[in-house]
């Protein structure tokens, strides 16, 4: 499938078409929904995160770009984590009316990939500003 | 993944009723509005219009997790779920991209921290 179809179908008019299947148990339908709203409030505190450690932290000595290192990919971590949890959430409820099982979840991957990826830039600069 | 047969309910009440699931689910919609208003009321320090905008999400947030309660206990989603879904993840991106702006162009505020 194209980009632009893959988009298209994440659409709240294409969701909103699918009648495929049956409509899931109501407890389903709840618990993926809860499962998006706790994606987006992750990504919002990591936006907190991010904007925390760029404005409000002193600078490191000696590394004048260590906050902006530290903090940009943690906002931009939401960005993307917002998106990606609505594509789950669709993905989901799709499964779910069709009683098919859930398409396995990239989310805890990108989060843990990028949590690490800020740990090491955090040791890096720590050491950096450390060193004389 | 199947419900039991109406009539039969298993001995978990929820599989009863989906009120605990959907009082849940209400309670999540709050902690999302309450998220929004923490993050609005961080940014107020560093930038007055932008924390005041997303101040303002976080009551529409509420109001739009109170849309999806509406109907008959044991019905689904409102057509309208995946709309309300969307616009969340809208805002939570256009934050994260207001956040992005305001962390590259921003000013640095000093002692904010003491």
């Amino acid at each position: 499938m194209s980009w632009s179809r893959r988009l298209a179908a994440l659409l709240p008019v294409t969701v909103a078409k699918d009648n495929g299947g049956t409509e899931p148990d109501p407890r389903f339908t709840f618990a993926n929904e809860r499962t998006f709203l706790a994606w987006s409030r992750t990504a919002l505190a990591l936006v907190v995160a991010g904007l925390g450690i760029v404005q409000l932290l002193p600078p490191f000595p000696r590394v004048p770009a260590g906050r902006h290192l530290l903090g940009l990919p943690l906002i931009a971590l939401g960005a993307v984590l917002a998106v990606a949890a609505y594509a789950e959430w669709v993905g989901s409820q799709r499964a779910l009316r069709r009683g098919e099982p859930l398409p396995p979840s990239v989310l805890p991957w990108i989060l843990a990939a990028t949590i690490t990826l800020v740990a090491v830039i955090a040791a890096v600069v720590l050491l950096v500003s450390a060193l004389r | 993944m199947t419900s039991p047969a109406p009539g039969q309910p298993g001995d978990d009440p929820e599989e009863r009723d989906p009120g605990l699931a959907r009082e849940r689910t209400s309670l999540a919609w709050l902690r999302t509005a309450l998220a929004f208003a923490a993050l609005g009321g961080a940014v107020l320090r560093v930038n007055l219009p932008t924390g005041l905008l997303i101040l303002a999400v976080a009551p529409v947030v509420w109001q739009l997790g109170r849309l999806g309660q509406g109907g008959a206990p044991g019905s689904g989603l409102s057509p309208a779920g995946a709309t309300r879904l969307f616009l969340i993840a809208l805002s939570v991106a256009a934050v994260a991209l207001l956040s992005l702006g305001i962390a590259v162009f921003g000013q640095y505020v000093p002692g904010a921290l003491r």
